[in-house]
């Protein structure tokens, strides 16, 4: 896309060329026309030559005529005028006509004539002065004199007529230059007219249209402006008071570090006293470790001795079992010997009665077994549940045994732990200390900022005003450019 | 340790109602007619075995089998130096095949004698005759089932062993003719 520079620039280069086309057809045309012009000039003085050549050529013969009629020297004075300046006439002529051959013929002609004819007159004068008139009648009847100057007549007329001829010629060439001159200026000044205003148009609706556009855009970029500086100034106000709160914050920061110091201080204090407490504590944790170690043994003297039970019980059961074996078997031999008695008739009534007797000794026996065989399944159930109760209670004591270690191994590292504290906490003093300074620059600065914000709020409202401006400034070159379009 | 101290006193006890029965006359003993049963349980019923029918009590006594077109023949067993041929109970009551170890022997009969296997004997039971009731009286009509006894904690059918040995006989019966055709 062209810019308005190029664009002006190509319409008042075309503009100027085409001036510099007419301009140099317009001089070309003049320089033919003073040159034909010059040409007739220089015809004109031919001419005004050829008339003097044959002027002074008279008035030579009119003054030789006077003298020898009266012999009054005064006659001779237009004769001798004419014959000082009759040469230097022809050689001026002889140089004007340099450039036409035919002229320089003629003259080449004309001078020896001139030269006859004026010997012939200072012949007849010098006879007249010495009173020989008839001598000088007689030279005049002979008629040379007369025939040199119609000859001379003759040239002088043939050189007149073409100079004529040129001096027509010329002045038609001058009438066709001028004309070729008038025409170029006319028609190359209308046509510059035409494209100078058709140039005009095209450029002015291009930079009407290019610069409407942009105009229009600077108006929505300034009405954007507007919008944003006035965030800016709403936002520059917000920091503003943001900066006010931050001030206040940081003051009230300052006072939290000088507390915060004043904390850690005490907190170096109670670092160490609680140093020289876990200290007496880990003295009394190891004491509590060799009363734990002692109950483990307990407990596991305790868990041996359960387990012994729990085997001795087991043993118990088997006994039982062949107690409960005896007595089933008693039973069976009972019955066995109340159906031997019963087919023994009267004779084993007796022995059926002690049978009897043995089976329901056998019954009870059996029945006691049972309830032992509980008896022992609870205490074997009991051992077990005391079994696991103690190994649990082991475990515990285990438990407790291991964490008594770990105990005096946190209570070593709480002392260690301590003295970091201690360290620490005093590092935090200093440190709260720098930073409470820093703090107090950091309000300083913040003072600056606030005061900045301020600043930035007023700038804002400048560039608010500045932006409303610009929009109203946009605002006036849209009715321009409208108003040149309408125009 | 006091936990022991009833079974203790159960043993006192056991040994004073001995020598007390043992002690006290034969006139003292009340005559009641009683009858005398086995308790045991077939598939979870309950019957009863008259001590007067057999001729003895056995427990886990190995069963050897034995091939025949009987199924309810389980095999031979020896019992007091005789071999014996061993049915099983439940087969002759009609039950299938009970589950759990045949370890409970009754011996059936002097002469031909035979034995029938169970798995659970619950006890050995005596209760008075108006106690044992028959068969038809209580509407009870399962096979090889005579009586019925009322004991302390419930009412058990008593089977007969005349019957059981009659059905054995039977079918060896048939079995010879068949064998015989």
């Amino acid at each position: 896309m062209w810019t308005f520079g190029r664009k002006i620039a190509a319409g008042f280069a075309l503009a100027f060329l085409l001036l510099a086309i007419i301009g140099g057809v317009a001089f070309r045309s003049i320089g033919a026309l003073t040159s034909t012009s010059q040409s007739v000039t220089h015809t004109h003085q031919v001419l005004e030559h050829v008339a003097e050549v044959l002027s002074l050529l008279k008035d030579v013969e009119t003054g030789q005529r006077g003298y020898i009629i009266t012999g009054d020297e005064a006659f001779l004075e237009p004769y001798q005028t004419g014959t000082g300046n009759v040469h230097t006439v022809i050689k001026e002529l002889r140089e004007l006509t340099a450039d036409n051959a035919n002229q320089q013929s003629r003259i080449e002609k004309m001078e020896p004539l001139i030269t006859a004819k004026l010997t012939e007159l200072k012949q007849t004068i010098d006879l007249r002065r010495k009173g020989n008139v008839e001598e000088v009648a007689k030279i005049v009847r002979t008629g040379e004199g007369k025939k040199d100057m119609d000859d001379l007549r003759s040239i002088l007329s043939q050189m007149e007529r073409e100079e004529r001829d040129l001096l027509k010629q010329r002045a038609d060439e001058v009438e066709a230059a001028s004309s070729g001159a008038k025409s170029t200026i006319i028609y190359g000044t209308a046509f510059c007219l035409v494209f100078v205003m058709a140039a005009g148009l095209f450029i002015t609706r291009s930079l009407s249209g290019q610069i409407g556009a942009a105009v229009r855009h600077v108006q929505s970029s300034s009405a954007e402006l507007q919008s944003a500086a006035n965030q800016q100034a709403s936002g520059a106000k917000e920091s503003a008071t943001a900066m006010t709160e931050i001030t206040t914050t940081i003051s009230e920061l300052l006072a939290t570090s000088r507390q915060i110091a004043e904390s850690a201080q005490r907190v170096a204090h109670v670092a160490e006293e609680t140093s020289s407490a876990a200290r007496s504590g880990d003295t009394t944790v190891q004491r509590s470790h060799e009363s734990v170690n002692n109950v483990k043994r307990q407990v596991d003297l305790i868990v041996a001795h359960m387990l012994d039970l729990g085997k001795k019980s087991q043993q118990i059961g088997g006994i039982l079992e062949i107690i409960n074996e005896l007595a089933e078997q008693t039973n069976i031999l009972a019955i066995n010997a109340t159906i031997e008695a019963s087919g023994a008739g009267d004779a084993g009534k007796r022995f059926a009665v002690v049978a009897d007797e043995i089976r329901k000794l056998a019954d009870r026996v059996g029945g006691s077994t049972k309830e032992i065989r509980v008896l022992i399944e609870e205490i074997r159930a009991a051992v077990n549940t005391t079994v696991m109760a103690t190994e649990g209670g082991s475990k515990a004591v285990d438990l407790g045994a291991r964490q008594f270690v770990e105990v005096t191994a946190a209570l070593k590292q709480i002392t260690e732990l301590l003295g970091t504290t201690t360290a620490a906490a005093r590092e935090i003093e200093l440190s709260t200390k720098q930073q409470a300074t820093a703090v107090e620059q950091v309000n300083v600065a913040v003072s600056n900022v606030a005061k900045a914000a301020k600043e930035t709020e007023v700038s804002s409202g400048q560039t608010l005003q500045t932006a409303g401006q610009l929009a109203g400034l946009s605002r006036d070159l849209i009715r321009l450019i409208q108003a040149t379009a309408g125009a | 340790m006091t936990s022991l101290l009833p079974t203790t006193a159960k043993v006192v006890e056991l040994r004073s109602v001995f020598d007390r029965e043992r002690a006290a006359p034969s006139s003292s003993r009340t005559e009641v007619q009683t009858e005398s049963l086995l308790a045991i349980r077939v598939s979870r019923d309950a019957y009863a075995i008259r001590v007067s029918e057999i001729s003895g009590l056995a427990t886990d006594r190995k069963i050897v089998a034995f091939p025949s077109p009987i199924s309810e023949l389980l095999g031979v067993a020896g019992l007091r130096g005789t071999l014996v041929p061993v049915y099983s109970l439940a087969g002759l009551l009609g039950y299938g095949a009970e589950a759990g170890q045949l370890r409970w022997l009754v011996l059936c009969g002097t002469e031909e004698p035979f034995a029938l296997a169970f798995t659970d004997f619950e006890g050995y039971v005596r209760i008075p005759q108006e106690q044992l009731y028959s068969a038809e009286q209580k509407d009870v009509t399962r096979t090889h089932v005579t009586h019925v006894a009322r004991t302390i904690d419930m009412v058990r059918a008593v089977v007969s062993i005349p019957l059981f040995r009659e059905t054995i006989q039977e079918r060896c019966r048939k079995y010879s003719v068949q064998k015989e055709r």
